[in-house]
């Protein structure tokens, strides 16, 4: 153990603290190794000043030998040297020889600790069984020993003692002993280090808290408190150890910053020397004991001191595991370094810190790969890529600064001040002498020579780079990546550089941050003028002249360099996209259709915004077609309009080139929102509403986001090129300025189809600007047409009989009429054209404004009527009018077909009648040769006859009289005048006009009635064939407008064949007849004309045999229910065919009501039996029906129907006589036409009375009412619509209601009736009347009132 | 004080960056565009690794020798970033924290103006204040 | 935020408005819910970046879903989503017993037909909320009988 005590003491681990001992060495050396060995094995939980947390320490001594020197002297603060604890071993066991000896010593040593006021001691008494066993004499128990060294010096703390029992052997006994000893012994050593480090820690603390007076030096403290550091280490408290560096680095920047702040520390000075010395960190060995001399000695650098501390805080750290906070802390202190020497404004060497940085950051990296396997450096270089990074641009710049990276190596001052850096760095260190890869190697040899220079620095650089890539940090790569290039750069490696700076300028475009971009691209222009890439350098100069972020003498410049290239001859073309220099903002069409006719001027208007700064000329600017035809060929303006999808303008929306937001954030559709609703399927009730995304599917889509915005120089420069010969549309020599300027050019519209712009190509000299395919497609059509010609009436409806005037449109489409082009109608008889003098057409162009106006020339032939037309240009329009005029078919029949002029059958105008209108439409077709078909053009013109006319016969008797109705179907009024009845074949008969009037106005829906009475002379045609002829025109014009107008019609068998009468007598004994009581009805049937041979011959058929009998039924009923017909209502007669054949019938019939009742209906029909021989007779059931009381209510019209034909089943057909063949075998009834049976009881009343009789009066009244009529027939003028007439007719009726008695006439029956077919038959038939008036007369109750009172 | 103050948006574009001195904009332009890089690094980091803080000033993204520059983000994911001065030693980090929340509200504000529309730059005369008001006045 | 009255008050004028400025139609009720659904993600985006500035990072989607159902809702409706399900892979059932914009109109199926144009809003509020979350996603509802309804939030996967 004396050679513990020679050994120096060295801060290093092995420091442990110090324990003396005194007494019998012999004893101590024997029992040394064990005690060290058994000592830290067991932990003691170490309980410490100001609350800091406990901790469990395993102790460990340094066991040197007592010596008087060991022990500190007043006042001296080292605490490494310091003895904790002091030992005292003896085996004495006799008490002589204790007394004689041991207790002086021990005396000596407590004294001399007491001396130095130690208190830490302990006496260890050890005691074996042999010492027992020599000399049994006078032998005190072992025991009493050990109590007199108590007593002697431990007088109160027993403890102090302790009991070894044979430490040798190992027996449980001596094993506790043991036990029982260390434990005692590190108590003691924890004690004393308790108290004393206290009482260092607070000396510690005031001589910090003396560190503003003057005088006061931070290297002594620091020395001061690395003591205490040290302590921690020893005990590898290591935390602490490092909390005390902690607090050294803090107080010393605080110091600079302090400094820095103004208020000076004169100890300060020291570190503001200037740096001589720049050799790095030095991380190998624990403590770098000549930079601590240094501190001890004022008189290291602020470097020197810095690095020392950064080298303990990096031992204690990597002794925590703690390799990451090293790096982490290391460039911090580099950074901080860097700002302290500024702010100190220490004076360095140029580049001297660059190496200093240099090196440190490579040692730090040393050391750690040092001391973690690859794994963790891998895992961890997030950590370390910091300092590659700050080592690598630190090299750089050294480079840049030793004229490294010049193409032309170092000149002689650069070469100078390497030499004056190398020198800085001293010589190398012991440690890393043998390593090959020392930092300080490194340094020296990249500052060597150029290319060991680029060596280092490239793989510093990539090593840099793959570490960002490695950990994501894809920016800083670039970063350094864009330095990297610079460097290229300047070692004229320009490829090398450029997709450097493209990657780089990638991101910086994908996330659009444009001043990045703007200066990225700057130098990859650089790069491409050297590299002579043209293409890539124009594209990029015409990028940056657009660059909004450069100043626009820069903007200039690059516009210029584009310029120049295009203005020198001879040079290659060169293909840009147009994107970079101007912008397609724009696209509008003349006219606005995007769609004209072929031949048509069509302008598209393109508006650009140039990029450029200055007003750029260009050659040509020309849009490529395509053209695809319509397979529609030649289609018509209204498909084409029809096909309305050609917008006017196209708005194009540009990606910003001035890398703005990524258009990625707008992306994707927007979403469509919906409501739904869930109906339950049983009843559709809601179940639910909601609210859903009907486009999920199209947004779900993980549309991979970050496609970088498409900007130009990230893709190549289109390789399309414009495709020659495609259709083009070009503008020569355009001068664009900056901003907007439009473009107009003129579209071929030369074939009819579809034209698409495809490409957009400006020519500047050699540079083509191409925009490769211009989106959203922009189409303009072209369609080619037909001539058409259009006939379209002037005014609707055209009616037919009067001039009308119809508009001629001819769309010339792609046909030019030329000079003497005519139209060639062909004429019809039926729609003469009617030649007019003035004719003018009118040209009028496509956009509707007339061009000229000129006379039509038309000379009709009787077959064609040729329109010259004037010449007119393609698709423009030719107006002129024609006055037509339609002739009204008249009556019936039709003209056969012949041939037309031009050779084709001629369609007739069939008359039909129109659903919307009354009137009858009449068809007119004209066919029209045009001169530009070989076809002859077919027409159609509807046209409608105003009038509706009918026809009626008349007879009384044997008067006949004709009557015409013409009724006003149009909408125009009319007069009619002149209105004509001829008899058409031979002119026997006379037709006497009852009409006074010879014009009629006629009015629109209003009808005219006339009359002829028809007079013969030797007997009656059977068959009258008629023309009414009338002259109209529309009202108030003048006469000459009055058109013709015919009517033809025809009667049949108009003579009259049978009368009859019919009488109703009163009850016998009675004057009149009373309601209620039967009488009698005598109808008298009579034969007025001899047979025609028509009729017998028709007679002949029915029977053969015997005299030439006709058979006629008569038929008695009452439709107005006023008779009870009692007994057979109708029955048989047969007639012979001779003149004045009478035949009567008696009838029972029974008036229901008091009055004056009309008589009851008879009427009279032809009864045809079936063509077998039998004839049959009405069978019996049928007479008993008959027989029946029929109250039937008939009206006039339905003649046939009567209860016993219903009976009989009959077929009821009118008049076909030859049907009755094969019809089945029954016998028919036909009704004469109308004026062959001439009923005389018709309307005719007879007087009912009630109970009373007031009939006088009465009789005189009828009379008079139907003397009114009369008087007002003279003509029967027009009279307006039924009901009114009705009305007005009722009027009078009741006028002569009130003259009663005043006109005392007597009228026989023969007048009356004559009055009453003329005039109020027709006038109640023809008002449709029939035999309403009469029966209203009789119902009103008026009537009766006024009749009562007025007698 | 601040010599950058930059906005950035969601897609990582700037929308707003002042910077003084303005002659070396370009330079801050770079720096903070490579800040990007720790931000995303710091905000990937929350949700895995447990010891996180989750508040949205991000501290310290990287010391360089001349500048130290700060993060903050919201959770819009919209980035601020701060870069000041590294001799401007006297600024305390709960300093450069007010100045963070300064622009967060200052920038809530802009984006609650029915003028401006999210996504575009800030125009923002207010907002431009407070940022002038944050950055160290020199021209 | 704003008292809920003015709120709702607002909220059905803006609706009575829309759907009057266009005449009916299917087309036209569509576009009419996709107008007031982009109304409400213009609101919900500035809304939330008021909302989140005090608050801290969210960890995850989930943690964002909670703050929709939270806090967001409660500023917005003065109340929380009642239940929140999600089968953990981006899609989450919010469900609100008494969803506010629905309890004025009936309790029951009354006027059911009409639900979806009130919901439309409140559709875009969230989406524009977690949009500016930086979660793209699609947000449906549905309301069987109100004032109950469940909001669908779809979330599209970067």
């Amino acid at each position: 153990m004396e050679v513990q005590e020679e050994k120096p003491i060295i801060y290093t681990m092995e420091n442990k603290p110090i324990v003396t001992c005194a007494g019998d060495q012999g004893l101590f050396t024997s029992l040394y190794t064990s005690l060290a060995q058994q000592l830290p094995r067991e932990p003691m939980e170490w309980r410490r000043t100001y609350g800091r947390a406990p901790k469990m320490i395993h102790l460990e001594a340094n066991f040197v030998q007592f010596k008087e020197d060991l022990l500190p002297k007043e006042g001296n603060k080292a605490l490494l040297t310091f003895p904790f604890l002091h030992i005292y071993w003896t085996d004495c066991c006799d008490t002589e020889v204790y007394k004689s000896t041991v207790k002086e010593d021990m005396m000596r040593w407590q004294n001399s600790l007491r001396s130095h006021s130690s208190p830490d001691w302990v006496i260890i008494v050890v005691e074996t069984n042999d010492t027992k066993k020599k000399n049994k004499t006078n032998i005190l128990p072992r025991s009493s020993i050990v109590d007199k060294i108590r007593s002697d010096f431990c007088n109160k703390q027993n403890d102090r003692c302790v009991v070894l029992s044979d430490p040798l052997k190992d027996s449980s006994r001596s094993q506790e002993s043991w036990n029982s000893l260390l434990l005692k012994l590190r108590t003691l050593l924890l004690m004393s280090f308790t108290k004393n480090l206290g009482r260092f820690e607070d000396d510690m603390r005031t001589l910090r808290e003396k560190r503003t007076q003057p005088g006061w030096s931070f290297c002594e403290y620091f020395m001061v408190q690395e003591e205490l550091a040290f302590v921690f280490e020893m005990l590898q408290q290591f935390e602490d150890a490092l909390v005390q560096y902690d607090e050294l680095d803090a107080l010393f920047t605080q110091y600079v910053l302090n400094f820095g702040a103004g208020d000076t520390a004169n100890w300060l000075g020291s570190f503001c020397a200037p740096v001589r010395n720049w050799s790095g960190l030095l991380l190998r060995r624990p403590i770098d004991m000549e930079k601590r001399d240094g501190i001890q000695r004022g008189e290291a650098s602020l470097l020197d001191l810095r690095s020392y501390l950064f080298s303990r805080q990096c031992t204690l750290l990597i002794f925590l595991q703690r390799p990451w906070e090293v790096t982490q802390r290391a460039l911090d202190l580099l950074h901080n370094c860097v700002q302290e020497l500024r702010l100190l404004e220490v004076s360095v060497l140029e580049g001297a810190l660059d190496c200093w940085v240099f090196l440190s950051c490579l040692e730090v990296l040393h050391r750690i790969e040092g001391c973690c396997d690859q794994a963790q450096l891998a895992s961890n270089c997030s950590h370390t890529v910091g300092l590659w990074a700050y080592a690598t641009d630190k090299l750089k710049s050294l480079g840049e600064l030793c004229g490294l990276v010049s193409e032309k190596g170092p000149t002689s001052e650069d070469l100078n001040r390497t030499v004056d850096l190398l020198a800085g760095l001293g010589d190398e260190r012991p440690e890393t002498v043998s390593s090959l890869q020392s930092p300080y190697k490194k340094l020296k040899e990249a500052l060597s020579s150029v290319e060991a220079f680029e060596r280092h620095y490239l793989e510093l650089s990539h090593a840099a780079m793959e570490m960002y890539t490695a950990i994501g940090r894809l920016r800083s790569a670039r970063l350094v990546g864009k330095s990297l290039a610079e460097f290229y750069m300047r070692k004229g490696d320009p490829e090398r550089a450029e997709t450097l700076l493209q990657e780089a300028l990638k991101s910086y475009v994908s996330e659009g941050w444009s001043l990045p971009v703007t200066h990225t691209r700057k130098q990859i222009a650089e790069c491409q003028k050297l590299l002579g890439r043209t293409e890539d350098y124009l594209q990029t100069s015409a990028l940056l002249a657009g660059d909004v972020n450069l100043t626009t003498e820069e903007r200039k410049h690059f516009c210029q360099e584009l310029l120049t290239f295009a203005a020198k001859s001879g040079a290659p073309k060169v293909t840009l996209s147009m994107g970079v220099f101007a912008q397609l903002t724009r696209l509008q069409f003349h006219p606005a259709t995007a769609s004209v006719h072929s031949g048509a001027v069509l302008q598209v208007e393109l508006t650009l915004r140039c990029l450029m700064p200055v007003s750029v000329h260009i050659q040509q600017v020309a849009a490529s077609i395509h053209f695809d035809v319509d397979h529609g060929g030649t289609h018509g303006r209204s498909k084409s309009t029809q096909r309305h999808r050609n917008p006017a303008t196209v708005e194009f929306i540009q990606a910003n080139l001035s890398a703005g937001p990524p258009s990625s954030s707008a992306a994707g559709p927007s979403l469509e929102m919906d409501e739904i609703q869930d109906r339950s399927p049983s009843d559709n009730s809601l179940n639910s509403t909601g609210v859903v995304c009907k486009n999920t599917h199209l947004l779900m889509r993980r549309h991979d986001s970050s496609s970088p915005p498409d900007t130009p120089n990230c893709f190549s420069p289109p390789a399309v090129a414009m495709k020659e010969g495609a259709q083009m549309l070009k503008v020569q020599d355009v001068t664009l300025e900056p901003g907007n300027n439009s473009i107009t050019f003129t579209a071929p519209s030369g074939q009819p189809g579809t034209y698409t712009l495809r490409q957009l190509c400006a020519i500047v000299g050699q540079v083509q600007l191409v925009l490769p395919h211009i989106y959203p497609s922009v189409q303009y059509e072209v369609y080619s047409q037909e001539p058409q010609l259009t006939v379209e009436p002037l005014s609707e409806p055209l009616l037919a009989g009067l001039p009308q005037m119809v508009k001629f449109t001819l769309l010339t489409g792609h046909y030019a009429v030329k000079k003497g082009d005519a139209l060639q109608l062909s004429n019809t008889d039926t729609m003469p054209i009617l030649p007019s003098t003035s004719c003018t057409a009118r040209i009028t162009d496509p956009t509707a404004e007339s061009v000229s106006e000129s006379v039509l020339f038309i000379q009709s032939s009787e077959k064609v009527t040729s329109i010259s037309l004037p010449p007119t240009p393609p698709y423009h329009t030719l107006e002129f009018q024609l006055e037509v005029l339609c002739i009204i078919p008249s009556g019936t029949d039709r003209p056969a077909n012949e041939r037309l002029t031009n050779g084709e059958i001629r369609h007739r105008p069939r008359s039909y009648s129109h659903p919307d209108t009354p009137m009858t439409a009449i068809d007119q077709r004209m066919s029209i040769d045009c001169p530009w078909s070989i076809y002859s053009t077919l027409l159609a013109l509807t046209f409608y006859i105003p009038f509706k006319t009918k026809h009626s016969l008349l007879s009384a008797g044997n008067r006949k009289y004709i009557q015409v109705c013409v009724h006003n179907v149009s909408d125009v009024n009319f007069t009619l005048a002149e209105m004509r009845l001829s008899e058409k074949p031979l002119a026997s008969l006379e037709l006497q006009s009852l009409n006074a009037k010879t014009q009629q106005l006629l009015c629109s829906k209003h009808s005219v009635f006339c009359l002829w009475e028809v007079r013969w002379k030797d007997d009656l045609p059977s068959c009258l064939q008629c023309v009414f002829s009338a002259n109209f025109s529309p009202l108030k014009q003048d006469v000459s407008s009055f058109k013709p107008f015919h009517y033809q019609f025809q009667f049949e068998r108009v003579t009259t064949l049978y009368s009859v009468r019919a009488e109703i007598l009163p009850p016998a004994g009675e004057q009149h007849c009373r309601s209620g009581f039967l009488c009698g009805l005598e109808v008298c049937i009579t034969r007025l004309t001899e047979p025609a041979e028509g009729e017998l011959a028709e007679e002949s058929k029915t029977d053969t045999d015997g005299p030439k009998t006709t058979k006629l039924m008569y038929e008695v009923a009452d439709s107005s229910s006023n008779w009870a017909v009692c007994g057979k209502s109708s029955g048989m007669v047969s007639m012979p065919i001779t003149a004045n054949a009478t035949h009567k019938v008696q009838i029972e019939v029974m008036p229901l009501f008091a009055g004056h009742l009309p008589f009851p209906k008879i009427q009279v029909l032809k009864y045809l039996p079936h063509t077998a021989a039998v004839a049959i007779q009405p069978d019996p059931d049928s007479c008993v029906e008959n027989d029946s009381l029929s109250l039937l209510d008939k009206t006039l019209d339905d003649q046939a129907d009567t209860a016993s034909i219903r009976s009989r089943g009959s077929v009821h057909s009118v008049g076909s006589g030859d049907q009755q063949q094969k019809g089945v075998a029954m016998p028919r009834l036909e009704p004469f036409s109308p004026g062959q049976v001439f009923n005389h009881s018709h309307a005719r009343q007879v007087l009912v009375l009630p109970s009373t009789d007031d009939h006088i009066m009465e009789m005189y009244s009828t009379s008079k009412l139907l003397n009114v009529p009369v008087s007002t027939t003279g003509t029967i003028g027009v009279v307006q619509e039924p009901r009114t007439a009705h009305r007005e007719l009722q009027k009078d009726l009741e006028l002569a209601a009130y003259g009663t008695g005043r006109n005392e006439g007597r009228m026989n029956g023969e007048m009356y009736r004559d009055i009453l077919d003329k005039n109020l038959l027709p006038s109640t038939r023809m008002l449709k009347m029939r035999r309403g008036w009469t029966f209203q007369q009789d119902k009103d109750p008026k009537h009766i009132v006024k009749e009562t009172e007025s007698k | 004080m601040a010599v950058c103050i930059a906005v950035i948006a969601k897609e990582n574009y700037p929308l707003y960056i002042r910077s003084v001195p303005t002659q070396n904009e370009l330079k801050f332009h770079y720096t903070v565009h490579t800040s990007l890089d720790v931000v995303e690094e710091k905000i990937s980091a929350v949700g895995k690794s447990l010891g996180d803080q989750r508040e949205l000033y991000l501290g310290l993204l990287y010391p360089t020798e001349d500048y130290k520059v700060y993060g903050y983000v919201t959770n819009s994911k919209v980035k601020f970033v701060i870069v000041v001065d590294s001799s401007n030693t006297s600024l305390r980090d709960n300093e450069i924290r007010s100045m963070f929340r300064k622009l967060h509200n200052s920038f809530t504000d802009v984006m609650c103006n029915p003028f401006h529309n999210p996504g575009d730059t800030i125009q923002s005369k207010a907002f431009d204040g407070i940022v002038s008001a944050m950055m160290v006045q020199t021209g | 935020m704003a008292d809920e009255a003015p709120f709702q008050f607002l909220h059905s004028e803006l609706i009575q408005y829309i759907t009057k400025s266009a005449e009916s139609g299917d087309t036209e009720n569509a576009r009419n819910i996709t107008k007031l659904e982009i109304m409400g993600f213009r609101v919900g985006q500035g809304l939330i970046e008021r909302l989140t500035k005090d608050t801290v990072r969210f960890k995850d989607e989930l943690d964002i879903m909670k703050f929709i159902c939270k806090d967001f809702w409660t500023c917005v409706f003065k109340k929380q989503i009642d239940n929140l399900r999600t089968n953990h892979q981006g899609i989450y059932v919010l469900q609100d017993n008494k969803f506010r914009l629905l309890s004025q109109l009936s309790a029951g199926k009354q006027y059911l037909e009409q639900a979806p144009k009130y919901l439309a809003f409140t559709c875009g509020l969230v989406r524009g909320a977690l949009s500016n979350l930086g979660v793209k996603s699609i947000v449906t509802a549905e309301v069987s009988v109100m004032p109950a309804c469940k909001f669908q939030v779809m979330i599209q996967k970067m």
